[in-house]
């Protein structure tokens, strides 16, 4: 590759190539393009771009219209595969969050104390300097692990972002407070249990569940567990439940049983709702589990031929009994069971021979090669022992639901052609791997599996691949190259070896480890994502611990109470109308486009790239390499079954140079379908959404039993290629990281010493802080979605902030008379973490004995009291981040804690409530404003600069 | 003679709000006023409880009260029979507003005048449906000409158990806009 000239992109790559020990000489050109802003005057054209929502996790298909330069109109794009032209209100407000007067224009460095407005405007130049040589000082002091990053999925998210930072800097943590509290369990679980790709699972949040995209589905019925489709996504996920439900007109269409605490959209829609008691999932579903195996209503077949639940279990080691121990071929897919036909413990070849009658229940003496006898049980036993005390009527009790009701609600899902699709609310208490497990043999038993209508699906695994790099999927886009054995042992996990998949650590050990020093002291935070203190469990945990920290790094669109409180440095991040990627969904390409681009702003990729990229100039030789197409592809991937797991560390790539480069990077091996030729960013641009594969080359069901090319059935990505509701692959993961722990030696082993035990099949655990025995805190909280803001964003949004001006607190009638509650009066709530303020809504909503409480924020506040802006209203300040956590992913205790509740006559701070006191954050074009004074002052913050600092506005 | 209105399947509806945004981007409503609001109701005992949303728009009475006191012409029928305000003749007496059985005229304070749905007349004019149909999320929404059994307001009533349709109260102004709402939804009240 030549280079004719010193760019700072030739630098770099001079720079590797000759060790780089030049570093000081790096160029100082401003980082920003310089391009004359704004389009010059007005011509009234109009012009109508197709691009993809960020506002969420969704990604819905958007048209935008742009007249002169500016963002004028946004509107749901009928094309869109999964939208269908709707548009939420999220999205719509996607034109107040850019062109909101308080966005973050340019990089800032603090001058007064943390908690106070006080910073200087900086160059990007200046201030990636003014990081990087922090950055360098800590490596040398203390090593890389004194630096730790952290983001979260609100506010167009590169979840890899942060991921592929801390890998490149050396360095085993970040973490984000979704995670173990958000997905983490129920996306690893299907990995393990089902051995899918990373978007194979049980929740339609997560843009899985693409059968319900189809119209013709077979599906019948759904079980909507802890999942609310109609207010995580309402123009995606709730468009197509809606659609369902309405295929026959009156709502006789798609039945559907929702369990959850709060009467949802979706549950006041269902034909049963369960309003479970917070925290106490995994009893109803041991319950299902237990009533469907003792009403043999299970799928026998699918059971006995494509499950491990009849292979025999050691019972030393929880382990299924591969052929090997009893002289068979050893890990050749070939396990120990008991044939009924033999009568006798035989091993089971693959696949399911036709004479063989296994048996999924009993215990069977089983002489291994040495000559021990032992007496083994089949998987399923396992299990049925496991379910066995939860009968109707005890989790009816443990629940406080109806057992005639969850009678009702388990005939609808096993005598239709249905699904479980299982949301976030189990993700968010300490038995979430349990819940995720039990999800999920349930739909093993039942067989729904790649059937129609079932939710786990690997459509497009034999179609053509879409090319792109997905950098939002989990743990993608990580370096594995640049990931030693030693940052893994490294890794604050707590012996929560679940977030070995994600590439993350676990929160409360991280904070652990910065207030004791133990086993090293995290020094430096890198943080991306919105107002942290508003999503993180036991905020005010975190904000005792800011003085431990020797600098703090923010990239945002906008400050937040973490910028204030906390950052020493600040970034300005783009919004989702700024950003280019090309996006897939379903059979589809859409390119999320550069619609228009305000000011200094960086996409967060880029951001990083940009601090890296500071770091290489500085001769950091992890950072030099980062930039090498060899070291970020190492054209190796680790692989389960000849790569029927997708493994989640796909095709790497390098960090990129600028938007273009990222773009560029992103379009990866995108082929245009009617040249068949390769496709730069530009040629998709110019081409628009068009279809990869042809919607039925990629919607195809029973994919295992596709033909491997060796005759056989090509079976699932797990370790015996059939589902593995008995999950013994968990016990290794405790035991050896198996099969997660990954670096630039491949898949390893952690350190023995860090070997953890976790059980194969779910077991209950009552709610650490209980309405059965809490006196002082009666009521238990439940959280969840409300349709117009995604996690801790969009409260600075107008038209949402009219709508939903405060955070609401449900209590129930009786509750109501009981605390002298009025509705829409003010209320403290009260936990042993903190105290906070919501209005009541009292509703029949909620049981009695339970309160709903959704996150909140208040940017009102930032200036005049930026303690306020994340203690008025937060739910967070409540939480627990404490033990007992969830033994595999390290969950703490977002919901099914306990409360009090208290009127008052008003909020102690001084929040906005009416909607004109909203218009300060109506859109301010950058047109109408003055020069900074570079005295980075809140006034400042709130003044849009010259034109000649706003970039360039691209409308394609 | 045409009968446009919106018809909304209250089955169907999330309460998500992006029908009162969309209203909003399109029409440029201000902070505090709604052309189209969405009302929850809630009705029984925990847990036998239920829940629905009605979003809220003017009704296009068949004899809209608005434009029989309407001191100036102000509120008028167009030649498609659309009840519209002209904003440059009303004069801010507001009696339309008093008039209103539904109260969902809301008052401009910038333009000094009445305003309501139009039922986006500028889109549909020109062939598009209004914003809050187009984006809907969980399509509830249905624009078109309940005279014109094409239409896809007319379809969706058509498709619908005529026990379920539903319209506001009637106060003698036979309002034309329609709701459909099955009994295990929601009981309608204001029939």
């Amino acid at each position: 590759m030549k280079e004719h000239t010193l760019t700072r992109r030739t630098f770099v790559k001079a720079a590797a190539a000759v060790g780089a020990a030049i570093a000081a000489s790096g160029t100082s050109e401003t980082l920003v393009k310089a391009d004359k802003a704004f389009a010059e005057g007005d011509s009234g054209q109009e012009e109508i771009v197709s691009t993809v929502c960020r506002a969420c996790i969704a990604q819905c298909s958007v048209l935008a219209h742009v007249r002169d330069g500016r963002v004028v109109k946004l509107e749901g794009d009928p094309r869109g595969p999964m939208s269908k032209g709707s548009m939420c209100a999220k999205g719509l407000a996607g034109i107040q969050a850019l062109y909101n007067p308080m966005r973050n224009k340019y990089p800032m460095i603090r001058t007064g104390k943390r908690g106070t407005c006080e910073f200087r405007r900086a160059s990007w130049d200046e201030a990636t300097d003014y990081v990087a040589d922090q950055l360098l000082d800590h490596i040398n002091k203390y090593g890389p692990e004194s630096i730790f990053a952290s983001t979260g999925g609100g506010g167009n998210p590169h979840i890899s972002g942060p991921i592929r930072f801390i890998n490149t800097i050396g360095s085993p943590n970040n973490f984000e407070p979704g995670c173990a509290q958000c997905y983490l369990p129920r996306q690893t679980q299907a990995r393990l249990v089902y051995g899918g790709g990373p978007d194979d699972n049980l929740s339609i949040a997560d843009s899985n569940v693409l059968d319900f995209y189809d119209r013709e589905s077979e599906v019948e019925a759904a079980v909507l567990w802890g999942a609310g489709p109609s207010w995580s996504a309402p123009s995606m996920t709730g468009r197509t439940v809606a659609d369902l439900r309405n295929r026959k007109t009156n709502l006789q269409g798609l039945k559907t049983v929702v369990v959850d605490p709060r009467l949802t959209a979706d549950a006041s829609k269902a034909d049963v709702w369960l309003p479970v008691r917070p925290g106490t999932d995994v009893a109803l579903m041991m319950c299902w589990i237990k009533y469907i195996i003792d009403n043999n209503l299970y799928d026998e077949d699918f059971c006995k031929k494509w499950t491990n639940f009849p292979f025999l279990v050691d019972p030393d080691t929880k382990i299924d009994l591969d052929a090997g121990v009893i002289g068979g071929p050893a890990n050749n897919f070939e396990y120990v069971v008991y044939d009924n036909n033999q009568k006798k413990a035989v091993v089971m070849p693959y696949p399911y021979p036709d004479d063989y009658d296994v048996a999924l229940f009993g215990e069977y003496e089983v002489t291994f090669s040495d000559g021990t006898k032992k007496t083994c049980k089949t998987g399923f036993q396992v299990l049925k022992e496991a379910c066995d005390e939860f009968s109707l009527e005890k989790a009816a009790e443990i629940c406080w639901l109806d057992a005639d009701k969850i009678e009702e609600a388990i005939k609808i899902y096993v005598n239709n052609v249905s699904t479980l699709i299982h949301g976030l609310a189990t993700d968010q208490f300490p038995n979430s791997a349990q819940a995720a497990l039990a999800a999920l043999e349930l739909e093993c038993m039942m067989g729904h599996v790649e059937k129609p209508g079932a939710a786990l699906q690997r459509f497009g695994v034999l179609s053509h691949s879409p090319g792109i790099i997905e950098n939002d999927t989990f743990g993608m886009g990580c370096y594995q190259n640049l990931i030693t054995r030693d940052m893994l042992n490294k890794r604050l996990v707590g012996g929560h070896n679940g977030f070995y998949n994600w590439q993350m650590a676990h929160i409360p050990t991280v904070q652990q480890a910065i207030r004791t020093g133990k086993p090293y002291k995290p020094r430096v935070w890198m943080e991306r994502s919105g107002n942290k203190f508003a999503v993180i469990g036991n905020a005010r945990s975190w904000y005792e611990t800011l003085p431990e920290l020797d600098l703090i790094v923010h990239a945002y669109m906008y400050p937040t109470s973490f910028t204030i409180e906390a950052a020493d440095v600040v970034f300005p991040l783009r919004e989702w109308l700024e950003c280019p990627k090309p996006v897939k969904l379903m059979n589809w390409i859409f390119p999320r486009r550069e619609v228009t681009h305000l000011f200094e702003t960086a996409d967060e990729t880029l951001y990083w790239s940009r601090l890296i990229e500071k770091l290489a100039e500085k001769g950091y030789q992890r950072a030099i390499d980062s930039f090498k197409d060899e070291v970020a592809n190492p054209g190796k991937s680790h692989t389960i079954n000849g790569g029927n797991m997708q493994d989640g560390i796909a095709k790497g790539w390098r960090w990129a140079y600028d938007e273009d480069d990222l773009a560029n990077l992103f379009c990866n091996d995108l082929v245009d379908p009617d040249t068949e030729q390769p496709m730069s960013w530009q040629q998709l641009l110019d081409k628009g959404p068009f279809e990869y594969a042809p919607y039925d080359e990629w919607h195809q069901y029973y994919v295992y039993l596709h033909d491997d090319g060796t005759g056989k059935p090509m079976g699932f990505g797990t370790p015996s290629k059939r589902v593995e509701p008995y999950s013994d692959i968990t016990v290794k993961l405790g035991r050896t990281g198996y099969p997660f722990a990954l670096c630039n030696e491949g898949l390893i082993e952690l350190d023995p010493s860090l070997s953890v035990e976790y059980e194969p099949v779910p077991f209950y655990m009552e709610p650490h802080e209980s309405p059965l025995y809490d006196t002082e805190y009666p009521l238990s909280l439940t959280s969840g979605r409300v349709p117009i803001y995604h996690h801790g964003t969009l409260r600075n949004s107008p038209w949402l902030r009219e709508i939903m001006p405060t955070a609401e607190i449900w209590v129930n009638e009786q509750d109501a008379d009981k605390y002298s509650i009025v509705n829409e009066g003010w209320v403290k709530v009260e936990s042993r973490r903190g105290e906070t303020y919501a209005r009541a809504v009292v509703t029949e909503n909620v049981s009695p004995g339970v309160v709903f409480l959704e996150r909140f924020w208040n940017p009102e506040l930032l200036d005049t009291d930026p303690y306020g802006s994340w203690n008025a209203e937060n739910v967070n300040v409540l939480t627990k981040n404490d033990a007992p956590f969830n033994d595999v992913y390290g969950t703490y205790t977002l919901r099914g804690f306990q409360v009090k509740i208290s009127p008052v006559d008003k909020c102690p701070y001084d929040v906005y409530v009416e909607p004109k006191q909203f218009s300060v954050w109506l859109p301010q074009y950058s047109d109408k404003t003055t020069e900074p004074t570079g005295e980075a002052t809140w006034e400042n913050w709130q003044e849009f600069p010259d034109d000649d600092l706003v970039c360039q506005i691209k409308a394609e | 003679m045409s009968h446009y209105a919106i018809v909304v399947n209250a089955d169907l509806c999330t309460g998500c709000m992006s029908c009162e945004v969309s209203c909003k981007q399109e029409n440029g409503v201000a902070l505090g006023q709604y052309w189209n609001k969405v009302l929850r109701y809630t009705q029984g005992t925990f847990p036998d409880t239920k829940q629905f949303w009605l979003p809220t728009m003017c009704q296009q009475c068949e004899d809209a009260p608005c434009v029989n006191v309407c001191p100036t012409g102000a509120s008028y029928r167009n030649e498609d029979n659309i009840v519209l305000v002209n904003t440059e003749k009303c004069i801010g007496c507001r009696y339309c507003m008093m008039a209103c059985p539904y109260g969902v005229r809301s008052w401009n304070e910038e333009i000094k005048a009445v305003q309501k749905c139009t039922l986006c007349n500028h889109l549909t004019s020109v062939g598009e449906d209004p914003a809050c149909v187009k984006n809907c999320a969980s399509k509830c929404r249905y624009y078109g000409d309940l005279d014109d059994p094409n239409s896809d307001a007319s379809k969706a009533l058509a498709a619908a158990d005529p026990e379920t349709i539903h319209h506001m109260k009637d106060v003698g102004n036979h309002p034309v806009s329609a709701y459909i709402l099955t009994s295990r939804i929601g009981s309608w009240e204001w029939d």
